[in-house]
Parts: structure tokens; C-alpha cells; sequence
């Protein structure tokens, strides 16, 4: 049985500069992972790099599902089932999400099925009166990253990268953003949640624990790492 | 050997009433005394006139067939008028207060308001050799007019066609809303597939106090069709002028617009949306006077070029001493699809007033890398985000559009330029 995401000594740079320094990490699938570590450890653009950002030279390995992305042009990757939730999703001007869903549920594997979780998440989500308005434009923190769950839950991937889901949010955001993940938690399904606080993992249960630091990964375990990281600060794990 | 000698004048002008003979001849001596303009003129830069008068002939009369007017459809019920390379077809009606004539008839018969409009917004033939052309060969064209008070009950569809190759033609659109009327005009510019015509649209626009007019011109020419346009509007006290015009023919064509904010509390909204591919060419020259004072101006045009088509926008506004109180803002964008096309986008702001608020904004760039990552990290391949993000960039001005009903043709129009495009691997 293959992972939901493996990452294999995966490397990234611009130019002279190395950002990531040889990443293994492996989600299975049914299992809810978080990606812990200071601002500017390479949270975010590890998710780039998997997800094929034109802005990096990488090396090494990512299978999703068993299947290698790492080559595979941005769209090829998200139809091999990797999705990534932005940090800071883009506004799309003049573009309703109403016509950027139409088109992910024409290339989804099964139009029928993604038309059917495009119903029931619009639904639980309250998203119809955001679906004629542009895509993330005049949306505040809590709504953008509302809808990215959103089309997390119509693209239906193989695993998931949530870039600082939590970020920007209150409390009460923070909650509900972590009761979505837990909600989708499904044994075809695996989740790497991004953070630099513990405060959302209080809301959920993660089922490991990574902490990056400067490009690299230097502690991987349970929850109680959070807890530490919590009292302590990252000058504990380097 | 030009064609347009003396003879051709007479004969354009053998309907003219005698007030309008001395314009036409003076048109005629400016029109020989004249010469192609060039771009050392400012108004003239950018584009290269690549054609002589001398390439073209005046239309012989006669029907172009192109079909029903698409346009047409799309409207809820509306007075249509159909203009043969300039010639007005069919009868003259009035409809509850609102009268649509052709212009040669109402020169004869309605002077007073004929010749009110022509004197204050008709084009001068001393500005440039088009102009001229315009004034000594031309002629046809139809005479809107909504009297005081009267709301037009309907959209006036004008499909002025054109067609010949090696032909000119120079149709006239004059439209007049007296005090408090209300007046609400389409015009759909066409020209025959593969005609090498010579189209030189005239606008005459009078909108009286506390009046309105919508106009909105589709300018669909084939693209072997060249089109030098002008349109000038006189706005009156507390009235409203709205204009849109769509770009998408001619393998040149020009528009340039002159509003007259004249009457205190006068108001313009200014919308364009231009797509230019192959090696079109797409100009603009808009001016905006302010002369009353506690007028408002919104211009607002976003544009795309493709392969080696080229746009310019230099959008002008000028407030007079006079203009005190005045609001007024220009926006142009461009997005450049392929390496080789350009977009020119001069914005001028010339204040006289002191106390005013105005803005500009100009953009000309690429489509967005960070929207077409985000679109392909949902699964779209790259042609389809970026048709996306392409159909969104014009959705802002296709919501302006004084007439919403032709939003969406223009967006089927514009969306198969872009993905013809796409398929022959342009962009
Ligand atoms: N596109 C980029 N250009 C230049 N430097 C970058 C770029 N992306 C990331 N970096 C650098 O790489 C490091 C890691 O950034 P990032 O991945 O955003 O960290 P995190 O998400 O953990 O806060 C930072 O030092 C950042 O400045
Ligand atoms: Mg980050």
C-alpha cells in the first residue's frame, strides 16, 4: 500500500540559494500529519515544490498515491490527486468560483462525483452566495481559506497540503477550519496540515508531528511535541 | 488618380440643402489642400498610415448582404435602422416622440435640429484629411432625435454596414436628445468578409440639459477593413452621456472621441474593451473637456493584444478655468499576449481649475503567473487558466457597458479571438 504523500530527499533552490536541504517525510494515507516550524524554515515552499512552482530547482523524489510528481507540469500534479490550500490564495479577478469549479469538475477523473461533492460541500460549507462572486477577491482571511476547504473537498485529492490554514484567523475560525480537516479525514485521504503555531492542533488530532527548521526536517514524532514546542519555542528542537 | 475630384463632391452633395453647400465645398478644398497625416503630429503618433486616399473610391450605392444583425437579437424590441455604406435604407419613422430619419432627408426637412447639431458637435473638416473626406464625400446617415421630455420607448439598433473592395464609405450617426428626453442607441459597425474597405464613421451627439443618451458601438469590421472614426459629444447641464465601445475589427481601426462636458453638473461614462490580434491595429484618442463646473468623468478601457497586433489609448483630460468641482478619472489596461504585440497607453491629465480630483491608471503587461499557478493547482491545464484569467480581465468592463445585453456577445467575441488564437498557437 502506497502513501498518501512520500517525499523522498527533495531538494529546492533559487539560484545560489538552498531553501530546502534533503526532505523526507512520509503521510499515510488516513492519517492527519503537521508540518510545525519557525517563519522562513521553507514551510511554504516545500508545498511549492511539490506542487511544481516554476520558481524553484529541485531534486529527489515525491510520490503521491505511489505516483512520482516531481517533473510533472502544476496541473498534472493536481489530476494525480496533490492539492495544495494557499497560504495567501490568489485573487483571480473577474473569474466567479462558480466558473473556476465548473471547470475542475470538468477535469476530474469522475465529472459525475466531483459535481456531487461540489453539492453536498457547498452545502456544509455555505458556499453559494460566494460561488457568483470573484474567485478569493474582497474575501476576508476566514472566507478565503473557507473556500480553498472548499475546493479541497471538490478536487477530492489523494493528499493534501493546508499552507498556514490556520493563519490570519481567530479563534473561532481556527476551530471550525480544524473540524473541517477532521470531518475529511478518510482512509483515501492524507492530510499534511502547515503551521507555526500549536494553537489549531489543539482542535484536532494530528497523528504525527514534523518539525522543520532551516530546510530540513529535525524532529518527527507524536503530539506532545507540539506541546513542547508550545512552552518551550523552537529553540528547544535546534 | 484620386477619385475623390470635384465631381464626386457634387454628386454626394446633389441632396444638400443650400445652408450646408459652403461646408461641403470648403470640405473639398481642405480635402485637396490636405495630406496624409503623419506621426509627427502628437495625435498621430504610434501608427503608421500605411495607405493613401488614392488606394479607395467613393461606395457606389446599392445593399451590402451580410446577413441579419446579431445585434439586433440580443435587444428587447428595438426601432432598427440599417445604413448601406453610409445610405440610410428604408422609411423614416417616429415612434412615440423618438424619430430616426435618414440624414440626407432631415437636412432638408428638420434643418433647425440638423444644423443645431451639426454646428456644435458635427466634425470639423479643418482637423485632418478623414475629416475632410468625410465633410466633401459624404453625406448619408441617419438623424436620431428624441424631442423634450420624451423617453425613447425603445433601443435604436443602427446596423451600418459596409462593403467593396477599394471602397469608402462615411457614415454619419447623429444623435439628438432635447431637454430631459432620453435616448438609448446601438450601433454595429460590420464590413464585408475580405472587402479591403475604407470606413469613416462620424458620431454627432447632442445631449440636452437634464438629458440622457447610452450609445454603444460594436465595432465588428472584417479584417481586411480599415475604419478612422470620430465621435463628438456636447453634454448639457445636469445631463448624462454614456458611451462603450467594443474593438474588435479592422485590420485598422481608429476612433477618436471628443466630449464637451459643457453644461454645469454634466456627467460622461467612458467604457471600451479591445481585443487586437494578428496584425491589427487598435487606436484610441479620447479627450474629455471639462467646462462646466461640478462635471464628472469616468473613463475606463481594458485591452488585449495578440501575435503582432498593436493598441494605443491616449486618453486626455482637460479641465477648463472653468471647471471647478470637477471629478474625473481615466483607466486604461492592457494585456499583452504574445511577445511580439504592443499596447500603447498614454494617459494626460491638463488642469486649468484648482479645486478638482482627478486619476489615472495605466497598466500594459503580460497575464498574471501567480492566477495561472493557482488556476493549474486546481487541475486546469495552462491554455484553460489562461482563458480564464483572460475572460476575467475584460469582465470589469464588460459590466460597464451602458447596454449589459451585449456583454454577452462581446464575451463570445472576445473569448474565440483568444482561443483561435490558442489553437494557432499565438499565444
Ligand atoms: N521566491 C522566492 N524568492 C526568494 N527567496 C525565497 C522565495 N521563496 C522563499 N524564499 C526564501 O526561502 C526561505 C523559506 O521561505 P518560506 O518557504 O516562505 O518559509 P515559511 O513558509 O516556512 O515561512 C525564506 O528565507 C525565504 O525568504
Ligand atoms: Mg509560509
Amino acid at each position: 500500500m502506497p502513501n498518501a504523500l512520500e517525499i523522498s530527499n527533495l531538494t529546492a533552490s533559487i539560484g545560489d540559494l538552498q531553501i530546502l536541504k534533503g526532505i523526507d517525510l512520509a503521510v499515510p494515507f488516513g492519517e492527519v500529519h503537521a508540518l510545525m516550524g519557525p517563519n522562513g524554515s521553507g514551510k511554504s515552499t516545500l508545498t511549492n515544490a511539490l506542487m511544481g512552482h516554476d520558481a524553484y530547482d529541485t531534486s529527489g523524489s515525491a510520490l503521491v498515491g505511489g505516483v512520482e510528481v516531481m517533473g510533472l507540469p502544476v496541473h498534472e500534479r493536481a489530476r494525480v490527486g496533490l492539492f495544495e490550500a494557499f497560504q495567501y490564495p490568489t485573487e483571480v479577478a473577474g473569474v466567479s468560483l462558480r466558473d473556476l469549479i465548473t471547470e475542475m469538475i470538468e477535469v476530474a477523473p469522475d465529472p459525475a462525483a466531483a459535481s456531487e461533492r461540489t453539492t453536498q460541500a457547498s452545502g456544509l460549507l455555505e458556499m453559494e452566495r460566494f460561488m457568483d462572486r470573484a474567485v478569493n477577491v474582497g474575501l476576508s482571511g476566514g472566507e478565503k481559506k473557507r473556500s480553498e476547504m472548499f475546493q479541497l473537498a471538490v478536487a477530492a485529492p489523494k493528499a493534501a497540503i493546508l499552507d498556514e490554514i490556520d493563519s490570519g484567523l481567530d479563534i473561532d475560525a481556527v476551530r471550525e477550519v480544524a473540524e473541517l480537516v477532521e470531518a475529511l479525514r478518510d482512509p483515501t485521504f492524507g492530510v499534511l496540515v502547515i503551521t507555526h503555531y500549536s494553537r489549531i492542533l489543539r482542535y484536532m488530532n494530528v497523528d504525527r508531528i514534523h518539525v522543520m527548521v532551516d530546510g530540513r526536517i529535525i524532529e518527527s514524532g507524536g503530539p506532545e511535541i507540539a506541546e513542547r514546542l508550545e512552552s518551550e519555542g523552537y529553540a528547544s528542537v535546534r | 488618380m484620386s477619385h475623390f475630384d470635384q465631381m464626386a463632391s457634387s454628386t454626394a452633395g446633389a441632396e444638400d440643402p443650400t445652408w450646408r453647400s459652403a461646408a461641403r465645398s470648403g470640405a473639398f478644398d481642405a480635402f485637396t489642400n490636405g495630406s496624409m497625416p503623419t506621426q509627427d503630429e502628437e495625435i498621430w503618433r504610434y501608427i503608421d498610415l500605411d495607405f493613401s486616399m488614392d488606394d479607395y473610391r467613393p461606395a457606389e450605392p446599392g445593399l451590402i448582404d451580410l446577413g441579419g444583425d446579431p445585434l439586433k437579437d440580443v435587444l428587447s424590441d428595438p426601432v432598427t435602422v440599417l445604413l448601406s455604406n453610409g445610405e440610410y435604407e428604408g422609411e423614416d419613422r417616429t415612434v412615440d416622440g423618438l424619430s430616426v430619419m435618414s440624414l440626407r432627408r432631415a437636412l432638408v426637412e428638420s434643418p433647425s435640429v440638423a444644423e443645431s447639431v451639426l454646428s456644435r458637435a458635427g466634425v470639423s473638416a479643418e482637423e485632418d484629411l478623414f475629416k475632410a473626406a468625410a465633410a466633401a464625400f459624404g453625406g448619408g446617415g441617419v438623424l436620431v432625435h428624441a424631442g423634450r421630455n420624451i423617453v425613447a420607448p425603445s433601443v435604436v439598433s443602427i446596423d451600418a454596414r459596409s462593403g467593396g473592395g477599394g471602397a469608402a464609405s462615411f457614415p454619419s450617426i447623429v444623435l439628438v436628445a432635447e431637454e430631459h428626453a432620453e435616448l438609448s442607441v446601438v450601433v454595429h459597425l460590420r464590413s464585408t468578409p475580405g472587402d479591403d474597405t475604407l470606413v469613416i464613421p462620424q458620431f454627432s451627439i447632442l445631449v440636452g440639459d437634464g438629458a440622457r443618451i447610452s450609445l454603444s458601438v460594436v465595432q465588428n469590421f472584417d479584417y481586411r477593413a480599415r475604419s478612422i472614426g470620430s465621435l463628438r459629444a456636447v453634454v448639457g447641464a445636469d445631463a448624462t452621456f454614456r458611451f462603450g465601445e467594443i474593438g474588435l475589427g479592422g485590420r485598422l481601426a481608429r476612433l477618436h472621441l471628443d466630449v464637451d462636458l459643457e453644461g454645469r453638473g454634466s456627467s460622461a461614462n467612458i467604457v471600451g474593451a479591445y481585443f487586437g490580434e494578428q496584425q491589427q491595429i487598435l487606436d484610441y484618442r479620447y479627450f474629455m473637456r471639462h467646462i462646466g463646473t461640478n462635471t464628472r468623468s469616468d473613463m475606463f478601457l481594458k485591452g488585449a493584444v495578440e501575435d503582432e497586433a498593436r493598441s494605443v489609448f491616449t486618453g486626455m483630460i482637460r479641465i477648463e478655468e472653468t471647471g471647478q468641482k470637477t471629478e474625473a478619472f481615466q483607466t486604461n489596461r492592457n494585456l499583452i499576449l504574445s511577445e511580439g504585440a504592443s499596447a500603447q497607453s498614454v494617459p494626460n491629465l491638463e488642469i486649468l481649475a484648482n479645486d478638482v480630483r482627478c486619476g489615472h491608471g495605466s497598466t500594459v503587461g503580460p497575464l498574471d503567473a501567480d492566477q495561472r499557478y493557482y488556476l493549474m493547482s486546481r487541475g486546469l491545464d495552462p491554455e484553460t487558466a489562461d482563458r480564464l484569467q483572460m475572460r476575467g480581465f475584460f469582465e470589469e468592463a464588460l459590466q460597464m457597458l451602458p447596454h449589459p445585453e451585449l456583454a454577452e456577445p462581446t464575451r463570445a467575441w472576445i473569448n474565440r479571438k483568444y482561443e483561435t488564437a490558442q489553437a494557432e498557437g499565438r499565444v
